[in-house]
């Protein structure tokens, strides 16, 4: 009969019961000689040993004796801390603060970094990108380079194009609304290189590219959530037309759900064929750019078709006759499609800030070591009794494990919750160029990454006192309470070691914290060349379309403009193609000049804007309105502009009156005035050469520019506060065009401060991470001297009983923190020195290694680790000799 | 007295042999834990000290390999007792960790009976 569940406890009786008939029989026989009935009973538990320890392993012959040990570990574990409730608090606590981070930061990378791609065999997806040799920045193809790849590279199995259609796309919806989507050309292979087939309808017909006339001009496919945005998802739209940008395309294909590209869209998708043009067939300034996505061959690596397309590309780059053009074209990098998406400074800071979570996460188990150590050294006695009583030394190291893991558990539940809740705030200071949606939901692998956390956090934090533990003799133990014999004196130099770890680990996070926070000041007080204060930016989606025949000028600015104008409180109000660092999007104008080609950013405004910003004018004069459709044309540049095309090199006022480019058929331009340099995508980046077009010469004939391509903000100076005036401003939007009222509202203040985007969120997370470790280090090191002092109170007591003076005493605790202090932050700045390399790409205005933050971090640790000491120490000098002799 | 003084002059059981030494023992009748150590010492000319921390677990263990099946009675005392007893396919493993025992004894004395030239004494 071998019972093997649900009779565990019956198991247990037998073996019991087998084991006291034993002593009976062996009392009895001891009787028979002769001996004493009591003696007898007495001498046969001598011969027969450990009886509980015999009935462990006699019953764990039968397997199942774990899930008991377990069980009783388990409920002792939770005995012991609901018996100190203080030490349990503050274990978790410490715990919860380490996992949190840890775990915050990894959802973060693992929504950035880590985001699955929803196309087949995704790994082998990767970007291909021209870039000037030693640059790190690159741009799209051409797509003479781009045929010439496919001709001659034997790395990729297909090499597909794609582009967003300019400026802002609307679909026509059946009701007469209009819905903002983003409008994508691509080549007909490129669903195939993805690996991706519609769920509905058919792909694009299988054509080369090129070809005159292709047989999927004028057809669509719609992506999954358009289709639905648009359609609710009826299964009719197949064979029907619908209008994008006022022009008619088939539908043909609807995809799966989720399937985008290119991937992280900012509205629903759809995708039209790239319909090849004049411009395509040179290798020019303005000539297209595409997004090139390849998919490797099997077995070729991506360093493989690297080698392999620097030397194509090398050859290609002479084909360039501009010398400009071509200097940033000589290489092309060949990136995993998933790295492309995010920017490698941002990759790096992201990892960098990981690595900090992590660092922390080493200070809280660290932390737990030594509240564990000083329990343990408080438990010795407990632990020796155990082992005197017949606990088995694996026995004592599980329960240890267990308590650990009890610990660690609640610490993860705990720091979970802390994590959601620092995602949020994450979610909140998103830099804007992070095109990622966060949110706080957890999947598995974050799941995993925190059970493996949480599972390592009790090894590392209980493995050195559980091994102390065990090695402990169990007589010395039981003798001397473990206080002033060896292992207690190795219990605190260990502890003494991990204080020094926790002081060097918190000035290298608070070194990188002080950095930051300096970069963050150091932007804040940056000369921008303009004002920031009571403005409100209204960025306005105008479905242009609906403008195609019009002239928007008259027909919807100038109003809108006046009546805004005239609102009560509202001292000035203008148009502006992008207001300064708003950073969604800009329009960049080539300009040869003497055969040679330079890029400036190009702004149309209106004349108000000036004043609205208070941008200073440096010589000549801005627009006003007399600048008509119908004047003279004339153009606005700034001092980087003139300095880098002026006719007098030592003189950039020279460049006013000069004339360049048409803005209107056959009309040359006029500058009339130069405006000082402003800083216009980050405050970070110096001034860009940058030419302004009054919004009041524009006309549906303007030679190279139409306004009804591109957004508009406006911007209006107000004294009033901003939740009184917006709604008026939306119900004047929404009577000049229904969409309008939908427009977003900032004001200019908050546009500069979410243009610092990524350093403000690593300063914040920093700031959270810094603090943290200082707190953890300094109640590590509290803890430590208030344990040694209680422990020490007797020869403290002994010292002042022989005339030690009391400041002799407090010295004497105060310069163990000193010591410790001191080696902690020797080594935390041999640490802190390579490790802020990291995060130098966040930097600005203060090199990663700069001696007055590393210098002010150790200040920082260092009074605020002796304020910390000061009071054990206090409490040492207050000992009462005779209280401190009696009590031992 | 020390636990250590009492054992001074026994042998050990060897590691492995008694699991063999049970199986023997019960090959003569049923018989209950302190039975089986009674037995062995007695039989072992007093030089066999069974630990009871090796025995019962021991005994466990072939129960579950289906060596020895045990069964709640009275002992010749009058006393309850658990006794085991040997079934057939532990007279199986007795007879093959028997042959293994053979071998070993016959390869060591052969090593012991040599002479340090390698002649047979």
């Amino acid at each position: 009969m071998k019972p093997l569940f649900g009779s565990f406890g019956h198991r247990k009786k037998d073996i019991a019961e087998e084991l006291e008939s034993h002593l009976r029989l062996a009392t009895a026989e001891l009787v028979e000689r002769g001996m004493d009935p009591e003696e007898a009973r007495a001498s046969a538990m001598r011969e027969f040993g450990n009886v509980p320890l015999v009935e462990d392993i006699a019953t764990e012959m039968w397997g199942w004796l774990w899930v008991d040990r377990l069980l009783q570990d388990l409920r002792y574990a939770l005995r012991q801390m609901r018996r100190s409730p203080g030490f349990t608090a503050t274990v978790i606590g410490t715990l919860a603060l380490g996992i949190g981070a840890a775990a915050a930061m990894f959802t973060v990378v693992d929504h950035v970094l880590l985001r699955p791609l929803p196309y087949r065999d995704a790994g082998r997806l990767v970007a291909i990108q021209e870039h000037a040799t030693n640059d790190p920045r690159t741009s799209g193809a051409p797509w003479l380079d781009i045929q010439q790849w496919t001709l001659r590279s034997h790395s990729f199995s297909q090499i597909a194009l794609f582009d967003g259609m300019p400026g802002r796309n609307f679909l026509e919806e059946s009701n007469g609304g209009g819905m903002q989507i983003s409008a994508v050309t691509v080549s007909p292979n490129l669903f195939a290189t993805l690996g991706v087939t519609p769920s509905m309808g058919r792909d694009f017909l299988s054509v080369p590219m090129g070809s005159e006339v292709s047989k999927n001009a004028d057809t669509v496919i719609l992506s999954d959530a358009a289709w639905k945005a648009a359609y609710g998802g009826d299964p009719g739209i197949l064979g029907r037309n619908i209008k994008i940008n006022s022009k008619s395309y088939l539908v043909v294909g609807v995809m799966p759900p989720g399937i985008e590209i290119p991937f992280g869209p900012s509205f629903p998708q759809v995708w039209t064929t790239i319909a090849l043009g004049d411009q395509d067939k040179t290798r020019y300034y303005n000539s297209p750019d595409y997004s090139v996505i390849g998919r490797l061959r099997p077995g070729v690596s991506i360093k493989t078709a690297q080698a392999e397309m620097s030397t194509i590309q090398n050859g290609l780059a002479v084909a360039y006759t501009d010398a400009r053009v071509r200097q940033e074209r000589t290489d092309a990098r060949v990136q995993s499609y998933a790295d492309s998406l995010v920017a490698a400074d941002i990759r790096k800071a992201l990892l960098a800030l990981l690595a900090a979570a992590g660092v922390l996460w080493l200070i809280s188990s660290v932390n737990t070591t030594n509240l564990l150590l000083a329990r343990g050294a408080a438990r010795q006695r407990e632990i020796a009794l155990r082992g005197a009583i017949g606990a088995s030394r694996s026995r004592i190291l599980q329960q240890f494990i267990v308590e650990s893991l009890v610990l660690s558990g609640a610490g993860a539940l705990l720091g979970t919750g802390l994590a959601l809740g620092a995602v949020q705030l994450v979610s909140k200071a998103k830099p804007a160029h992070l095109n990622v949606e966060f949110s706080a939901h957890v999947n598995f692998t974050i799941l995993a990454v925190l059970c493996g956390l949480t599972l390592l956090t009790a090894l590392v934090s209980s493995a050195w006192p559980a091994f102390l533990a065990v090695s402990t003799s169990i007589e010395s133990a039981i003798k001397q309470g473990g206080q002033q014999s060896g292992t207690g004196r190795r219990h605190s130099r260990v502890r003494r070691t991990l204080v020094v770890c926790e002081v060097a680990l918190s000035l290298t996070l608070l070194v990188a914290c002080g950095l930051l926070l300096r970069t963050i000041y150091t932007l804040r007080h940056v000369p921008l060349g303009y004002r920031t204060d009571h403005i409100l930016v209204a960025h306005l989606a105008i479905p242009s379309y609906r403008y195609s025949n019009r002239n928007m000028i008259v027909d919807l600015y100038q109003p809108l403009l006046d009546r805004v104008q005239h609102l009560h409180g509202v001292s000035a109000a203008g148009f502006m193609s992008e207001v300064p660092l708003a950073q969604k999007f800009s329009i960049k104008l080539t300009v040869a000049v003497n055969g040679q080609s330079s890029i400036a950013v190009l702004k149309t405004v209106s004349p108000d804007i000036r004043r609205i910003f208070g941008v200073k004018m440096i010589v000549g004069r801005f627009f006003d309105d007399h600048d008509t459709a119908t004047s003279e044309p004339v153009v606005v540049v700034n001092m980087a502009y003139a300095r880098l095309h002026s006719p007098n090199p030592h003189d950039p006022s020279a460049i006013v009156g000069q004339r360049f480019m048409n803005l209107r058929k056959d009309m040359p331009t006029k500058i009339i005035g130069i405006i000082d340099d402003e800083r216009q995508g980050k405050i970070g980046e110096p001034s860009q050469p940058e030419v302004e077009v009054s919004l009041q010469q524009l006309s549906p004939d303007s030679g190279f520019y139409q306004p009804s391509t591109v957004a508009m903000d406006l911007a209006v100076r107000t004294e009033r506060a901003p939740d009184s005036i917006i709604p008026e401003l939306r119900s004047i939007l929404g009577q000049a065009n229904p969409d309008l009222p939908h427009a977003t509202f900032n004001t200019m203040d908050q546009v500069v401060e979410d243009s610092f985007g990524s350093q403000r969120l690593a300063a914040h997370l920093l700031e959270i991470f810094g603090g943290v470790a200082l707190l953890l280090c300094l109640a590590g090191l509290y803890g430590l001297l208030k344990y040694t002092v209680t422990q020490q109170t007797r020869d403290i007591g002994v010292r002042i009983a022989l005339g030690a003076q009391r400041t002799d005493v407090l010295w004497l605790v105060m310069r163990q923190a000193a010591i410790m202090l001191l080696a902690g932050l020797t080594l935390g700045a041999a640490l802190a020195l390579p490790s802020t390399r990291l995060i130098q790409s966040f930097l600005y205005g203060v090199t990663a290694h700069d001696g007055w933050t590393l210098a002010c971090a150790a200040a920082l640790l260092l009074v605020s680790g002796l304020s910390a000491a000061y009071l054990p120490a206090r409490g040492a000098a207050r000992v009462d000799p005779i209280t401190a002799l009696r009590t031992e | 007295m020390s636990r250590a003084r009492i054992y001074e002059n026994r042998v050990e059981v060897l590691q492995g042999t008694l699991d063999m030494l049970i199986l023997k023992t019960l090959q003569w009748g049923p018989q209950h834990g302190y039975g089986i150590v009674q037995a062995l010492r007695a039989n072992s000319g007093e030089m066999l000290q069974i630990e009871t921390g090796s025995l019962y677990p021991a005994l466990h263990r072939l129960e579950r390999q289906g060596w020895v099946r045990s069964e709640w009675k009275q002992s010749e005392s009058n006393q309850r007792a658990k006794f085991y007893r040997i079934t057939a396919t532990g007279k199986k493993q007795l007879a093959h960790d028997l042959g293994r025992w053979q071998r070993i004894v016959e390869a060591v004395t052969s090593i012991i009976d040599r002479d340090p030239e390698g002649n047979e004494v």
